[in-house]
């Protein structure tokens, strides 16, 4: 557990995947999820963003989903453009940002990391 | 007229690539890494501000316009005082890196508002030719540059193409298909109420990227094509920029609302089944310029009736045809440049 703590998590199975949500939902923690692609350009553009940032809430659970590896998950949250990033707390969807967009996804997850720890 | 300003008028290049080996199609271009795309944009001197992807391709907002990234084909659109033809020199040795080698390149532009801003190469339209002649490897042996005229002589529509006569198409990744073109629009003299929408009121608070949404949203921008993806960035003071992403297709916006210099372009790829009349009017709509130029580049032979279509469907708002002129490329296709002006204005 300790070792995740600061890392983007990358799933490789739906099992993974279910694991990981169940478990951010018990914890209540912010969960966000990176639906990316290895072919995608963007996604690489901002890889270096979401490890950043994945140091900096360490009270936030970070996962990464490829979306070829992946693909029934990916299907079930209905992504269509990739990077998606879905923002998750106890369950609910409270935020989705699509595509590379700085700005936008450091001021969702900050917001929502904000409302989680208080 | 201000005595200068910021140059909304792009310059655009579209480059296609070949392998012998068909399973780097599949990926292609858009293995580039990042770090290299970086290289690419440095030497035109721009960044990314966003991006996003598809199943089709990589679309990417710069500060200074667009870049879309396909599997054997990239568009690079570039406004202000960028070097554009200097991102040929990298983008051939990264695809080379790959497998892939150049068959195709396409440069296009306006007339520049500031010719005199300018840096070289893009001091002239000479100027511009001849980097490409020398940059340009001597397999694309079809070549041409050509300046389409309208009847004002401040509205020239620059073409230049090179071509290896025999890949661009038989290894395109999409079927080739006859009924598909390409259509640049430039507009200047934008209506000055209208333009005011793409300036962020001051401490708005918002993101560049939430700030561009609302612009879309407030403009009607997202009418236009109301199924595609929109990509869209709102920049500090004012401008905009947006890329679309519609399967396959993409459509792409640019915004310079400054009076005495306003300008907007709308570029996107069509087919003579589409709805062409509707994206023609919304556009118009959006921004009411006093000058408009479409440009149309077909595969091959052009379709007459579509672009007599484009001219019946902005009549009717006040945009009168001024000029038309044709040109065939070798290998390349052809382009028809119309020129509008408003009514309006017409004293």
């Amino acid at each position: 557990m300790a070792s995740e703590e600061g890392q983007v998590i990358s799933c490789h199975t739906v099992e993974a995947w279910t694991q990981q949500l169940e478990k951010g939902n018990q914890n209540k923690k912010l969960i966000v999820v990176d639906f990316t692609a290895s072919w995608c350009g963007p996604c690489r553009f901002i890889a270096p963003l979401l490890a950043e940032l994945a140091r900096t809430y360490t009270n936030a659970t970070f996962l990464k989903v490829d979306v070829d590896e992946l693909k029934t998950v990916a299907q079930d949250w209905a992504v269509e453009a990739m990077p998606t990033f879905v923002i998750i707390k106890e369950g609910t969807i409270v935020d989705r940002v699509v595509g590379a967009k700085k700005d936008e996804l450091q001021q969702a997850i900050a917001k929502h990391a904000a409302t989680a720890s208080a | 007229m201000a005595v200068s300003g910021f140059e909304g008028f792009e310059k655009r290049l579209e480059l296609h690539f070949f392998s012998d080996d068909p399973s780097i199609f599949q990926l292609g271009l858009r293995m580039i890494d990042f770090e290299s795309i970086q290289q690419v944009l440095e030497a035109v001197q721009c960044t990314v501000v966003s991006a996003v992807g598809n199943s089709y391709f990589d679309a990417y907002v710069l500060s200074e316009s667009s870049l879309f990234v396909y599997p054997t084909k990239i568009i690079i659109k570039t406004c202000g005082t960028t070097q554009l033809l200097k991102s040929i020199h990298p983008m051939i040795h990264f695809a080379h890196l790959l497998g892939l080698t150049l068959c195709s390149c396409r440069y296009t532009r306006g007339s520049f508002i500031f010719p005199k801003a300018q840096p070289f190469p893009h001091t002239s339209f000479k100027d511009e030719v001849a980097y490409l002649e020398d940059t340009i490897p001597s397999n694309l042996c079809y070549r041409k540059g050509s300046i389409m005229p309208s009847k004002s002589s401040s509205h020239c529509w620059h073409v230049f193409t090179a071509n290896d006569g025999s890949h661009s198409r038989s290894h395109s990744h999409m079927p080739y298909d006859n009924d598909i073109f390409t259509m640049e629009i430039c507009m200047t003299e934008l209506d000055p109420i209208l333009a005011r929408k793409f300036f962020r009121r001051a401490d708005d608070g918002k993101t560049g990227d939430s700030a561009g949404k609302e612009m879309t949203e407030l403009t009607g921008i997202n009418e236009i094509n109301p199924q595609a993806l929109i990509c869209d960035f709102a920049f500090d003071p004012c401008g905009y920029s947006m890329n679309g992403m519609d399967g396959d297709w993409y459509s792409t916006i640019h915004v310079t609302p400054e009076e005495g210099f306003s300008y907007a372009s709308f570029e996107c790829v069509g087919s003579i089944n589409d709805d062409i009349v509707h994206v023609l009017r919304k556009v118009v709509q959006i921004f009411r310029p006093g000058t408009m130029s479409i440009s149309t580049t077909w595969n091959e032979v052009c379709n007459n009736e579509v672009w007599k279509q484009m001219a019946s469907a902005v009549e009717p708002l006040g945009l009168k045809c001024r000029s038309c002129a044709m040109d065939q490329f070798p290998a390349a296709g052809d382009v028809v440049f119309q020129t509008f002006t408003a009514r309006r204005k017409s004293a």
